[in-house]
Parts: structure tokens; C-alpha cells; sequence
């Protein structure tokens, strides 16, 4: 599978990334950023949406990249849609079959040697909804590329373009929604 | 007849004087003044020296006077009973008593007769606003259509609303009703060719807007999954649920579960199934599935009983969100151990109201701010698996409301462009408060009924619709004025519907079906048939009532037991049951005053809905089972749940629902005086006394009504701080002689009822806020807190008029039952006022005995008194 540089470039400007491939002459593939996939399992969710989809098909998670690849024909599927507008509407459909617990975003135009992976100790309940509440929170941070969150396990990653944002930020930010750290771990 | 010269030979001027103010005043009936009241009663009621405010030398004796004409029954009745002269005075001879109130009562009734031969003694009167619902109600079939909000409060006369002198009406009336006409017109006319898509949901207590998914991510509930806690949302404990829209949008609630609360309704917490919001009035079937459990620590165990849950009805307004207070309740239903347990109900639901949910048997609990939360709390839970509304019902389309209006026209599509000329009818907008997830149907096009003929349809239509609503027939005329109205409208360009609206409203709006018509003296068969059927169903006649008055044999004595049979037997008559009792025994103040919470912690909604269900359906069985007057004030049985059965003290009864409970031996229940909505509805919250409990004694169940205080007497507050009892306090009052007389006669009972408190709790001390003794528990629930203290002991002994000790309620219950007469009398009295309108006259006695004893000779209670008392020439005559 290759790409050609040019067509990488283009696509990254526009905000997505189609990828042609032995596909179906008019079905694309399309390589995106996914929001929601805060932990593992959700992979398993998110299939569960896209499989009763009839014209879209999930065809990948890249649970360590939080992205993930999706099949359709953009003409019958968005036949008025620009370019640019695709993965909008993309990410209308599934925010609207998910309830707005999954989302779409174009890749990231940050080169991922330049993101920050950190770490923050948080306490709370071994609930999924909770540990959604708390990736939600991490993730509406401006500078946060990629997030996850586990209470069961205590702890929330986040990948940071530190340029934009640091870890004290996130700790308090999610002070202020009433998370409570792991007081030994927090930023001094 | 007047003796004047036996006047003068005792030469008393202020008889003379009297004399002289008979014979040059004209009336129509005279006294016999003869030595008797000189001789018993004159020494203690003249000039500066008259008691009781009585002064016998200014007492005019023009009977036409109202005043006066009273005055001198108060005189006849206290002379007869014996009360006057008092016992430390010379005692009259039983031969001189009779024959001065022989021929007094024969002064009176002369007058009385004659004042009110030829008219009518019922006023004329209006609906009030509870007949007025009901009689729409049943006109129309929509059984619970809410009108009587709209309207103007009655007042109250002799005791009850349906008197002429409490129904006055004003332009605010007037208006109010054009309103109350416009809501059930536009309510009960069918605007689409098919009915509204019936709709069912299944909600969850936790639903989307409601406030118990916000109070479960903090403790005060759980989710449960096969009687577990669900594993995919463990309970609150140190760290609370974060983000409840966070837990909406993952479907933590959607996903089945049961929702468990420990907490129940409160002013910051209202749980209500807000994801149904009524759009189209009518019918609903509901459902849910109830369960209890005992919760510790995360653990679901088996709960301590069954527990009872509370589903109302809410009607938001404003923004939506709910008056914080249910607009009615459905009923308590059963939450059995472990085991969840369905209930149904159909129920009329109007626009934009709501189900509400309370954990009605729970003790007031609160997790939300605890540490710890829901894994540190051990304790009684109520869960509810699911409700299910589906509706709105309809039998038949059009409705049969829309059939009273329209008959069978055919309701076809209203198209302008056909018939330019004419102005289609107008349609409200459908606004949905809240945050129902019920949708309003897609109806394209306007629907409206068709006639061909319309002054004919016209006609039809309310020669049928008219007799219903006036309940009697209407003459030609009338109906032809009625008529004329429609054709006046069409000629003005409105649609056939428009116009007959005009007409229907003009109806619902006129004194035919506002007012009682009644023809003067004895009643007319269709009359008689109205006022049965407002006593017994406080509504319109049924059209088996209308026949039998059209045949003319509602009149026959068969006839009319087998009809009062019927009109009780149909659930209608639990109106009567509640209207009656509202204001007989006062129960429409049930929550006139919220008890103290400090003295009272254990008073709760469910608590006092219960005691007013007690005390209805110890009525009903006192009808049901005919059973004697001695009932009113002792029985050997009750009617209660579990919640009123822990609350009297008797063990053995589970469950929500009243039923009859045999009375343990010794037990100080039994009879309406010892139940606790009497007993709440005579107390003030705080504190008892005697006084108002006593006068409600003398007053509702024995007849007799006290006089007011005297002037500025200020009354005796009892002291909560518990230093000294009431009964001292009103010794000292009593020491006062202008007031010992009437506390002789009402304090006893007041004394009696002084072992029950004000939420009719059985107590031998008062409850004190400070001085006192630590209490017990007893049946006061364990997660309530108690800061009050035990104070004074109760004595609940004294001694009736007529020198009757007791020396407790028991006691007392056994004194006022060994007189029935007295008791019937009394309730045949509340019946007579209530069903005719009007207060009982002086010349009604005799009626009354002889109703009373024909009941007594057959040994028979009080379903016969009714009966006795529709043959009646008394409640046959306006």
C-alpha cells in the first residue's frame, strides 16, 4: 500500500485523508482520528454502532493511535458534499448513532515525535461512563491530541502537544469537574 | 295564650313591659310568658347580673325576627334538656317544663310554618365547583378533565359548600365559567378522522430530565440487575458518579436495570417518569413493576416487609419542571421483599401532566453529601423496575364526548378553497412542557364534522344535548332560542362546528345548567332525580334516573330504595363519600398544618393519606354493612394499612391497601373519634386541645353546636415547653364563670381525646421540645431522629353534662354510644344539610325524630337512615 506524498499533503490540508485502494471502484477509505476510544473495550462499542451501518464499514481501530479506518462510497453517501465536508458529516452520523459518545476528527497535523505522553493518577469508580466523563474532560482540552482514562486502573493518559497545553492544566481542569487525583501524583 | 292580668299580679314591671311589646307588635306567633321564666330563669338573666349575655326583660318576642326567633329556640332547647335552670337553682316540675316548652315550641313552629309556606326553603343555588366538574365529567365522559381549578372557591354555610348562602356568584364566576365551558368544548370535540396513535413507553425512574439519575450518581440510589447491584454502575461510595449527561450519553441508564432509592421525595428532590409528558387528555393504561430490599453496604439483602411506593399524577406548568408537589395521588403500591411485584391502573391524564414516584414508606434518608455515600449506608431501599403509559385509549372515535356534541356527522376535511365564504374552525396550538420524549401526531389538513342540513343537525343536536345538560326536559322554545344561536352564526360565516359551539357554550354558561332548578314545595320527579343523584354522586343524573323520572315512577317508595341502592353501589359514590366527609368531619383540612417536625418527626404524606382513606372507608363500611349509630364513636374493628397499623399499635397487617382489622382487646381505637386524620384535622401541628377537639365533638357527631367565645377572650395556648398541661391551664380558664358554662359541655371530650396527639398518635405523656424524659422508640422508624422529650402525663378523665365520669376515651366512647339517637339524629341532620341546601329549620324536628326512630325500631344503621331519609317529605321538598 503506498501514497503518494503529494496526495498525503493535499489530503492533510483538507483536514482528511483518503486513502485509495483495492477497493470497489467508487468506495474510498478513509483514515481518521477517533473520538471516545478511551479504553479498549471500546473498540468493541464502536463496532457495535458501525456494524448496523449498512453503507459505511469500519474497517480498522488503531486502539494505540485512537484512529481508525472506514469504507464507503463519499458520493452516494454524502452526494452533495465538498471534499472538506466528508468527515463532518462523517462525524455527524456516528456522534448521532453513538448518542454522542464516539466522534470523528481529521488525523492530526502534529508530528507525533513532538506530542507529550503524560500521566495523571485519578481515584474514582470502575465505571465506563465515568471513565468517559473523565476522557471528555481531557479531551476538550485544547493541545490534547489523544486520551485515554481507566478508574479502574487509576490513571488517565493523554498524548499533549506541549506548545499548547501541560500537565498541571489537566489537573486542574479536572479538579474543577470534581475528579479527584491521587494526591502523590500531582503536579507541584 | 297571654294572660295579662296573671302578668300584673306579679307585679313585675319588666313583664309587663314586655307584654306591652307584644301586644302593639304584629306577629304571627306568641310565646306563652308565663311564671315560669320569672320564677327559674329571670333572677339570672336581667340587667347588669344576665348570663351568658342573655337579659330575658329585652328579649323582644317578635318571632318574625330571625334574631329573636333564635334566641327563643336556645331558650326552648336549653329549658327541655334540663341544662337551664342550672343544677345549684330550683328545679322547675317536670309538668311546669312541658307545658312552657309545649306551648313555646307550638309559638314557634305556628311562626315558622307560616313564614315559610308557599316558597321554597332551598335557596336558590348554584353548582359549586366540585358538582360542576363532575357534572361535565359525566356529561361528556371525560372522566377526569381538571375544571374546578379554574373556578372561584365556594364558601361554606351550615357546615357544607352546597348551601345557597355560601354559593354566591360573581362576574369573576361568570368569566370563569365562559373559560371552564371553552376547555371541555375544545377537550371534548374530535378534530381528526382517527384517533391519536396510541403510544407505549417503558420508562425508567432514572430517566433523561428527571432528578433521580442526579441523586443516584451521588448514593441516595443504585441500579439493580437481577436483584444485584449492576456491575456497570457501582454504587456511590467515597467518590461519587462523575457527569450525569456523561452516564446519559453511555445509556448507564437504558440499559435495564432496576433503579433502587433510599431516599424519597423532598424539596430539592422530586422523582418524577418526566419522558412521558401528556399531550392528548384521556385515558392511560400505567404499569410498573416495585420491589424492596434491605441494602448494606453494597449488598441487597431481604427488606424488612414489604414497603410501599406512592405513584401521583403532576401537572407542570411554567417551565416545566413540576410544583414540587403531586396534583393527586394514584395510590401506594405494594414493594414486596425480593420480588417484584406489577401493578395497573388506568387513568384519565390531562395535557401536559406527568407520573410522579415517591418512596412512600421510607424514612427520610439522605447519602447524597454523606461520606461514604451508598457503600457506607445500611438500610430499607424501594425499587422500581419499569412504568409503562400507553394511550391515550380510546374505545370508540369519534369519543363519546364528541359524540354528546356532534351525534354521528361525519368529521371530513375542512378545505377553504370550497367554501371561501365560510370561516374555518379555529385550532389551539399542542405546547408540550418538558422533557417527554412522546411526540404530537402528524395530522395534515383541517378536520371538522360536516353537516348537510345544518339548522336541522342543528335542531337534532341539542334537543338531544340540551334535557342531558339541564337534566329535564326543555321545551320547544328554549331549545329554538338555542338554535337560533347556531343559524345567527352561520349567517355570520362561522362553520357548523364554530356555530354550535356558540351554542353548547351558551348552555354550559346559562342558569339551566348552572344553577338546581327546583319548583317551589315538593319536588318534581326530574328534581328528585337531580337531587339524588347530586347527593349521592355529587353530579348530574344518569340516564336511568332521567327514565324513570320521565315514567314518572322515581317516585315510588320501591323505586326509590332500589335507586339508592344503585347510586351507592356505583363507584361514583366515593364523591359522596369524600364531599361529604370533607366537610362533615373536616377532612378537606387534613393539610391545613404540617405537624412539628421536632415533636412529630414520624408525620409523613403517607401517614396522613392514609388517615384520610381510614376515615372514608369506615364510612363506606359504615354504609355498606348498615351498620348502627353507635359506630360513629366505637367499634370493634378498623380500616387500615400497614402504615396506620404500626401507627396505632397493632401488629399483623402488611401492605398499602386499607382493609377491615379486627381491634385487639384494650385497644383505645374504634369509631371516627379515635382516628387520626379526626384527630389531625382538630389539632393545630404542635399541640392539642381541648377546646377545638371538644366543640368538634359537640358540634359534628353530637349536634350540637357551641357559642362562639365571648369577646376578646384570648384563647388558651397549651405550652409545648411542657411545664404545665392544658388541663391546667383551662382550670384556671374555667375558674372564669362566664366561661365555665360552655367548657363544661365541650372540654370533657376535649379531656378525652387529650390521649391522642396531633398526628392521632396514642400517647399517656405530652411531648415537650423541653422539659422531659428520653423516649422510646416504640413504632417510630429507626432512621428517623428523635429530639423530642416526654413531658407531663396525660389525664384523659373528666365528666360529661349530666355528671358521667370517665375516665378515659374508652370510657367516653361507652357513654356517647349508649345514646344513638342522639347520634343518628346528628347525621341524619349532616345528610339533610348537605343534600337539600339548607340549614335545618325548627318545624324539621319532628321529621327528624320520627325518621330517627324508625331506623331505631328496626335495629338498623345507617345505610336505613338513608334510605328513611330519601322517602322523606323532607328531602322530597325544596
Amino acid at each position: 500500500m503506498t501514497i503518494s506524498n503529494a496526495l498525503m499533503k493535499t489530503a492533510m490540508t483538507m483536514g482528511f485523508l483518503l486513502v485509495a485502494l483495492n477497493v470497489h471502484a467508487e468506495e474510498t477509505k478513509t483514515k481518521v482520528r477517533l473520538f471516545g476510544v478511551f479504553s479498549p473495550d471500546r473498540e468493541k462499542d464502536l463496532r457495535k454502532i458501525t456494524d448496523e451501518w449498512t453503507d459505511i464499514k469500519l474497517e480498522s481501530v488503531d486502539f494505540k493511535h485512537a484512529e481508525g479506518v472506514f469504507v464507503f462510497d463519499a458520493d452516494k453517501l454524502f452526494p452533495k458534499a465538498k471534499p472538506e465536508q466528508i468527515i463532518t458529516n462523517l462525524d455527524n452520523k456516528l456522534r448521532t448513532s453513538s448518542n454522542s459518545t464516539f466522534g470523528i476528527k481529521p488525523l492530526s497535523t502534529v508530528a507525533k515525535d513532538k506530542l507529550v505522553r503524560i500521566e495523571i493518577g485519578v481515584v474514582g469508580l470502575d465505571c465506563k461512563a465515568c471513565s468517559f466523563a473523565a476522557y471528555n474532560i481531557v479531551a476538550g482540552v485544547d493541545g490534547v491530541e489523544q486520551a485515554t482514562c481507566s478508574f479502574k486502573d487509576g490513571l488517565i493518559t493523554a498524548l499533549i502537544d506541549p506548545a499548547k497545553t501541560q500537565k498541571s492544566v489537566l489537573e486542574d481542569t479536572l479538579k474543577k469537574r470534581n475528579v479527584t487525583l491521587k494526591q502523590d501524583q500531582v503536579t507541584k | 295564650m297571654i294572660n295579662p292580668m296573671r302578668i300584673i299580679q306579679t307585679k313585675n314591671l319588666w313583664a309587663l313591659g314586655l307584654y306591652l311589646v307584644l301586644v302593639h307588635h304584629s306577629f304571627t306567633a306568641e310565646p306563652t310568658i308565663n311564671p315560669f321564666l320569672e320564677k327559674h330563669c329571670i333572677a339570672c338573666h336581667e340587667g347588669a347580673n344576665k348570663k351568658g349575655g342573655l337579659d330575658l326583660t329585652l328579649l323582644k318576642v317578635d318571632l318574625n325576627n330571625s334574631d329573636n326567633f333564635s334566641s327563643w329556640v336556645k331558650i326552648h332547647d336549653r329549658i327541655q334538656s334540663g341544662e337551664m335552670p342550672p343544677k345549684n337553682k330550683p328545679r322547675p316540675s317536670e309538668t311546669d317544663k312541658a307545658a312552657y316548652t309545649k306551648s313555646l315550641k307550638e309559638s314557634l313552629l305556628k311562626t315558622e310554618q307560616a313564614k315559610l309556606a308557599g316558597a321554597g326553603r332551598t335557596g336558590i343555588r348554584r353548582l359549586t365547583r366540585t358538582e360542576y366538574e363532575n357534572t361535565i365529567r359525566d356529561l361528556f365522559d371525560m372522566p377526569g378533565i381538571a375544571l374546578q381549578g379554574l373556578l372561584p372557591a365556594d364558601g361554606s354555610a351550615h357546615g357544607f359548600d352546597k348551601n345557597s348562602d355560601a354559593l354566591d356568584i360573581s362576574h369573576v364566576n361568570l368569566s370563569k365559567y365562559v373559560e371552564a365551558a371553552n376547555l371541555a368544548l375544545d377537550l371534548a370535540t374530535a378534530t381528526r378522522p382517527n384517533p391519536p396513535i396510541v403510544q407505549k413507553r417503558r420508562i425508567s425512574l432514572a430517566n433523561s430530565g428527571g432528578f433521580v439519575a442526579h441523586i443516584i450518581l451521588n448514593g441516595d440510589g443504585v441500579l439493580l440487575k437481577n436483584k444485584k447491584p449492576d456491575p456497570d454502575f457501582p454504587p456511590a461510595a467515597e467518590q461519587s458518579h462523575l457527569d450525569e449527561g456523561a452516564h446519559e450519553r453511555m445509556g448507564s441508564f437504558r440499559n435495564g436495570s432496576s433503579v433502587g432509592l433510599f431516599r424519597h421525595e423532598d424539596e430539592s428532590v422530586s422523582p418524577y417518569f418526566i419522558e412521558h409528558v401528556t399531550i392528548y387528555p384521556g385515558l392511560y393504561r400505567v404499569r410498573t413493576s416495585l420491589w424492596s430490599y434491605q441494602w448494606d453496604k453494597g449488598q441487597v439483602l431481604p427488606s424488612r416487609g414489604t414497603e410501599a411506593a406512592r405513584l401521583s399524577v403532576v401537572q407542570l406548568t411554567g417551565d416545566g419542571r413540576g410544583g414540587q408537589h403531586p396534583s393527586y395521588v394514584l395510590g401506594y403500591y405494594n414493594a414486596p421483599s425480593l420480588e417484584s411485584k406489577e401493578h395497573e391502573l388506568t387513568t384519565w391524564l390531562n395535557h401536559n401532566e406527568i407520573i410522579g414516584f415517591n418512596t412512600a414508606s421510607l424514612a427520610p434518608v439522605a447519602n447524597y453529601s454523606r461520606k461514604g455515600r451508598a457503600m457506607a449506608f445500611t438500610g430499607p431501599g424501594i425499587a422500581c423496575d419499569w412504568l409503562d403509559i400507553e394511550g391515550p385509549l380510546h374505545s370508540v372515535w369519534p369519543p363519546k364526548s364528541h359524540q354528546t356534541l356532534y351525534g354521528d356527522l361525519l368529521i371530513t376535511e375542512f378545505k377553504q378553497a370550497e367554501q371561501k365564504e365560510v370561516r374555518p374552525p379555529q385550532r389551539k396550538a399542542i405546547r408540550q412542557l418538558g422533557a417527554g420524549k412522546n411526540r404530537p401526531d402528524l395530522v395534515t389538513g383541517l378536520w371538522t364534522v360536516k353537516s348537510e342540513n345544518p339548522l336541522k343537525d342543528a335542531d337534532r343536536l341539542l334537543a338531544s344535548f340540551l334535557p342531558k345538560a339541564f337534566r329535564r326536559p326543555v321545551s320547544d322554545d328554549v331549545r329554538k332560542e338555542y338554535v337560533a344561536r347556531v343559524e345567527e352564526r352561520l349567517k355570520a360565516g362561522d362553520c357548523f362546528e364554530t356555530a354550535m359551539r356558540w351554542a353548547y357554550r351558551a348552555a354550559l354558561c346559562s342558569p339551566d345548567f348552572l344553577y338546581h332548578v327546583e319548583p317551589d314545595n315538593k319536588l318534581d320527579d326530574y328534581a328528585l332525580a337531580s337531587r339524588l343523584s347530586y347527593f349521592f354522586w355529587n353530579s348530574m343524573p344518569d340516564s336511568q334516573l332521567l327514565e324513570l323520572a320521565s315514567k314518572g315512577k322515581l317516585k315510588s317508595k320501591e323505586a326509590l330504595r332500589v335507586e339508592v341502592d344503585r347510586l351507592l353501589k356505583d363507584s361514583r359514590s366515593q364523591r359522596f363519600i369524600e364531599d361529604f366527609l370533607g366537610q362533615w368531619l373536616k377532612l378537606r383540612q387534613i393539610a391545613a398544618n404540617d405537624p412539628d417536625r421536632g415533636l412529630y418527626p414520624e408525620a409523613n404524606p403517607y401517614l396522613q393519606d392514609s388517615m384520610v382513606a381510614e376515615t372514608r372507608a369506615y364510612f363506606r363500611e359504615l354504609i355498606d354493612k348498615n351498620l348502627d349509630a353507635s359506630h360513629l364513636v366505637k367499634s370493634d374493628f378498623v380500616m387500615i394499612n400497614e402504615k396506620l397499623a404500626k401507627h396505632y399499635g397493632i401488629s399483623g397487617v402488611t401492605g398499602a391497601e386499607i382493609r377491615k382489622v379486627p381491634l385487639p382487646k384494650d385497644c383505645p381505637r374504634g369509631g371516627f373519634l379515635t382516628q387520626a386524620a379526626i384527630l389531625k384535622v382538630t389539632a393545630n401541628g404542635t399541640t392539642t386541645s381541648p377546646v377545638p377537639r371538644g366543640a368538634f365533638v359537640l358540634e359534628r357527631i353530637l349536634g350540637e353546636r357551641p357559642d362562639p367565645p365571648p369577646p376578646n377572650t384570648p384563647a388558651v395556648e397549651p405550652d409545648v415547653q411542657g411545664a404545665t398541661t392544658i388541663r391546667e391551664q383551662l382550670a384556671k380558664h374555667r375558674a372564669d364563670s362566664s366561661c365555665a358554662s360552655c367548657h363544661a359541655k365541650f372540654d370533657p371530650p376535649g379531656f378525652a381525646l387529650e390521649s391522642f396527639d396531633v398526628i392521632g398518635g396514642f400517647r399517656t405523656r405530652y411531648r415537650s421540645i423541653g422539659e422531659g424524659d428520653k423516649p422510646e422508640r416504640g413504632p417510630i422508624d429507626p432512621f428517623i431522629n428523635i429530639k423530642f422529650k416526654l413531658g407531663q402525663p396525660v389525664d384523659p378523665s373528666g365528666v360529661m353534662l349530666g355528671d358521667k365520669q370517665f375516665k378515659d376515651i374508652q370510657e367516653l366512647q361507652a357513654i356517647l354510644a349508649a345514646n344513638p339517637e342522639r347520634l343518628l339524629k346528628n347525621l341524619l341532620e349532616q345528610f339533610a344539610v348537605y343534600s337539600t341546601g339548607r340549614p335545618i329549620a325548627f318545624s324539621d324536628r319532628d321529621q327528624i325524630a320520627n325518621l330517627v326512630e324508625a331506623t331505631m325500631k328496626n335495629k338498623a344503621g345507617v345505610r336505613t337512615l338513608l334510605q328513611e331519609f330519601v322517602q322523606s317529605e323532607m328531602f322530597q321538598t325544596r
